[in-house]
């Protein structure tokens, strides 16, 4: 039998050099906030081709309103022409300087003196005031916090019969370890915080703990059937047991993940590259985590509680 | 034994294909329409649009009372109706103080500019009571405004629908202020029998005709001896209406989300071929991993997709690029349960049951598994519908329906089928499972 379980401190190596990594990312990065979490305004003008001048673009911005914008190219798929893209020129303002109505409309009549903007030209606008993002981002932490909360409670009472509390909070272990892993893939590849990180986070939070479910489950079951074998062969059987189940329900999971973040990437969606690009990395870190993390933990505090029961009751026959 | 094996196979698939019908269809054989695919409501980020949440700008900074964002909802109604934007979503929301419109864009409108639009929809409004000339109308018999301004909106202090206690009819009753009281008590008595009418911006709502002079400040304006649900809504609209014209705000968008239809095209278009190359290589997977068993979770994944789809159209959910995301990895969570119960079944094939007993066993064991992995993803997509937000809920939405119905497809339907073929003797090759010779 493959011994997984005797190899346990280079998965917890790789692990905590993951967050290594991912602490250095985050403070030479620093949290990239969406304008729906922290406030701004992002538009959108569809262009002729891709041969503008950003910084004149800028310049013309700053006449018209007086406000500071950073201007970038950008390109989408082109459904009704796919031999070519609709160019994009983006106009991105801070959030203490969030765009009224008029100035869009001031915005948009200055650049159109200067540059090939055609009269039907398709306009894309996303505003949010400050205040309005501050109250997504409350939201956002509430359903992190209330839907961690749930799944522990459901873990707690569905382990209750198998050292309940122990098994429970190694299951969390793993789910904050896969959270935080999903987070420092937002942070190292610069993807901005914003609702589809929640949708995100929440997917990989009720997906993640099945995986640890189905083990414990497992090693529940044998429990019941081999109580005379040592409590690190039982549980490596166990995972070895349930590895081809967890591996093959996460690549069924995966390959549909993965088919959309391919296409968004091939195609340039950045709304659907955005949200699946960290379920691939949380899908991933979910099955890691349940194998490598979750059951070495649960064994190695099974075998520290034997020891020491152990170890209470040679005194009293001594 | 066979016979009902063959019935039970028959109205599986049979159920299969109705649904499929219906799903691209949109009817049953033609004969009864049952909404499809194509009947599903995209949404603003798919087909383009604006999301927008309005915030009244009082002068002292209060927040405005249900009332208030009831009656300026209304002028919103109003002036979206003028300019032919017919469909639209507005609702209020008391403890932030806003509304929200949303308005998708509509194919065959050139003009797509969603900054004026909210500009206009979000002035104040300009209420206004005015004498009219009886002979000048436009084509519909409206009046036209003369300026010759009777009232104007501020000088109201309240509007209420109410039910005459005598006739039973419905009627609006105006409460107005010192000077609008004056103004308003030498007009009724120049204008006895004339009407006065009442306009929001430039756009005509009403003419009611002088009945008697007024001069305590209370106009009662009738709407016949109706007490219909009809004319309910007429009146509270009218109530609404001129309540609109005394609202100490203006309405600001602070939240403006306006996606042009030509990028959400494009993205729908993507994610629908990812949807089908994700579908066909799960199933490739599938089959080759798990053989016969593998070849009835596709056809059980093939129906949860059709039956997402059909609930998703027949609940009338908005469908978002999120939300078809969802579906997509509802098809992929979706085929968990079986991989969990044929391993279970490789399992207790290799340990040397029977083919039957190891089917059994296989559901039976996988079950309270499958329970626990399906509780958890509910439990987060009930959250996420409560505090997500646009395009985030019809995410949750996917996700709950596709978890649920998973559960019918996953286990009713895959167990139904392969319980049937495990009865034929050419379908009982170990070969068939994945496994290589039972052992004993």
């Amino acid at each position: 039998m493959i011994d997984l379980m005797g190899k346990k401190n280079y998965y917890f190596a790789l692990s905590i050099l993951i967050f290594i990594i991912g602490i250095v990312g985050l403070i030479v990065n620093g949290v990239e906030m969406d304008i729906q979490f922290q406030g701004g305004t992002i538009m959108q003008i569809e262009m002729p081709d891709d041969n503008f001048d950003t910084e004149l673009a800028a310049d013309i911005v700053r006449n018209a309103i007086g406000k500071i914008a950073t201007v970038n190219k950008s390109s989408t798929f082109n459904a009704e022409n796919e031999s070519e893209k609709i160019h994009l020129m983006v106009l991105n303002i801070a959030s203490d300087d969030t765009l009224t109505e008029d100035e869009r409309t001031q915005v948009i009549d200055a650049l159109r003196k200067e540059f090939n903007i055609a009269e039907d030209a398709s306009v894309s606008v996303n505003s949010v005031e400050p205040f309005i993002g501050k109250e997504f981002r409350i939201n956002a932490i509430k359903a992190i916090v209330i839907s961690s909360i749930l799944i522990v409670i459901y873990v707690w009472l569905r382990f209750r019969s198998m050292h309940g509390l122990s098994a429970g909070v190694f299951a969390v272990v793993a789910l904050i370890h896969d959270i935080f892993v999903m987070f420092i893939a937002y942070v190292i590849f610069r993807i901005p915080l914003n609702d589809s990180f929640v949708a995100a986070m929440l997917t990989i939070i009720g997906y993640s703990i099945n995986d640890t479910i189905v083990i414990y489950d497992r090693i529940r079951e044998n429990s019941k059937l081999m109580h005379k074998t040592p409590i690190r062969e039982l549980v490596n059987k166990s995972v070895l047991q349930s590895l081809t189940r967890s591996i093959n329900t996460s690549i069924t999971t995966l390959i549909a993940v993965l088919t959309l973040f391919v296409f968004s990437v091939v195609y340039n969606i950045q709304s659907i590259r955005e949200f699946t690009m960290p379920l691939v990395v949380g899908l991933i870190s979910g099955v890691y985590s349940t194998l490598f993390i979750a059951s070495p933990l649960y064994m190695l505090w099974q075998e520290r509680n034997i020891k020491k029961r152990a170890a209470a009751r040679k005194p009293a026959k001594a | 034994m066979k016979g009902n094996n063959g019935l039970k196979i028959f109205l599986v698939f049979a159920f299969i294909a109705v649904m499929t019908y219906i799903c691209f269809a949109g009817s049953l054989f033609g004969i009864v329409k049952i909404p499809g695919v194509n009947d599903i409501v995209p949404g603003i980020d798919i087909n383009g649009g604006i999301d927008a949440m309005l915030y009244a700008v009082t002068e002292d900074g209060s927040k405005p009372t249900q009332e208030q964002l009831d009656a300026a909802k209304t002028i919103i109604g109003k002036r979206l109706d003028k300019v032919g934007i017919l469909d639209r979503n507005l609702s209020t929301d008391v403890n932030a103080g806003r509304i929200v419109v949303q308005i998708p864009w509509a194919p065959g409108e050139t003009d797509y500019n969603p900054d004026k639009t909210l500009a206009m929809i979000g002035k104040t409004a300009l209420l206004t009571f005015q004498e009219v000339d009886t002979d000048k109308v436009d084509e519909n018999g409206n009046y036209l405004p003369t300026d010759r301004i009777v009232l104007k909106g501020t000088n109201v202090v309240n509007a209420v629908a109410a039910q005459n206690p005598q006739t039973k009819g419905m009627e609006v009753l105006l409460e107005l202020d010192a000077e609008g009281r004056q103004a308003f008590s030498e007009a009724t008595a120049r204008l006895i029998g004339q009407p006065i009418a009442i306009f929001m911006d430039d756009q005509f709502i009403s003419a009611p005709v002088v009945q008697a002079h007024i001069t305590d400040g209370i106009a009662v304006i009738t709407l016949g001896n109706r007490n219909t649900e009809e004319a309910i809504a007429e009146a509270k609209d009218l109530a609404d209406t001129i309540r609109s014209g005394s609202l100490p705000f203006k309405l600001e968008a602070k939240h403006v989300n306006a996606i042009s239809p030509l990028l959400g095209k494009g993205a729908l278009d993507v994610t629908i071929r990812a949807f089908i190359v994700a579908f066909l290589l799960i199933c490739l997977f599938m089959i080759v991993y798990y053989r016969l068993p593998g070849l009835i979770a596709s056809i059980s994944l093939f129906t949860l997709a059709i039956l997402t789809l059909n609930f998703v159209s027949w609940m009338g959910i908005t469908l978002t690029l999120p939300g078809l995301a969802g579906i997509v990895l509802s098809v992929g969570m979706g085929v968990d349960a079986n991989v969990i119960i044929f391993e279970r079944i490789k399992e207790e094939l290799r340990a040397g049951k029977t083919l039957k007993a190891a089917v059994d066993l296989g559901f039976r064991r996988a079950f309270a598994a499958i329970v626990d992995g399906n509780v958890t993803t509910l439990i987060v997509a009930v959250i996420l519908y409560i505090f997500g937000t646009g395009a985030m809920i019809s995410f949750a939405y996917t996700l709950f329906i596709g978890v649920v119905i998973s559960f019918f497809t996953a286990i009713t339907l895959t167990r139904t089928m392969l319980f049937a073929v495990t009865d034929l003797s050419i379908a009982r090759k170990p070969w068939l499972y994945g496994v290589k010779g039972v052992q004993s």
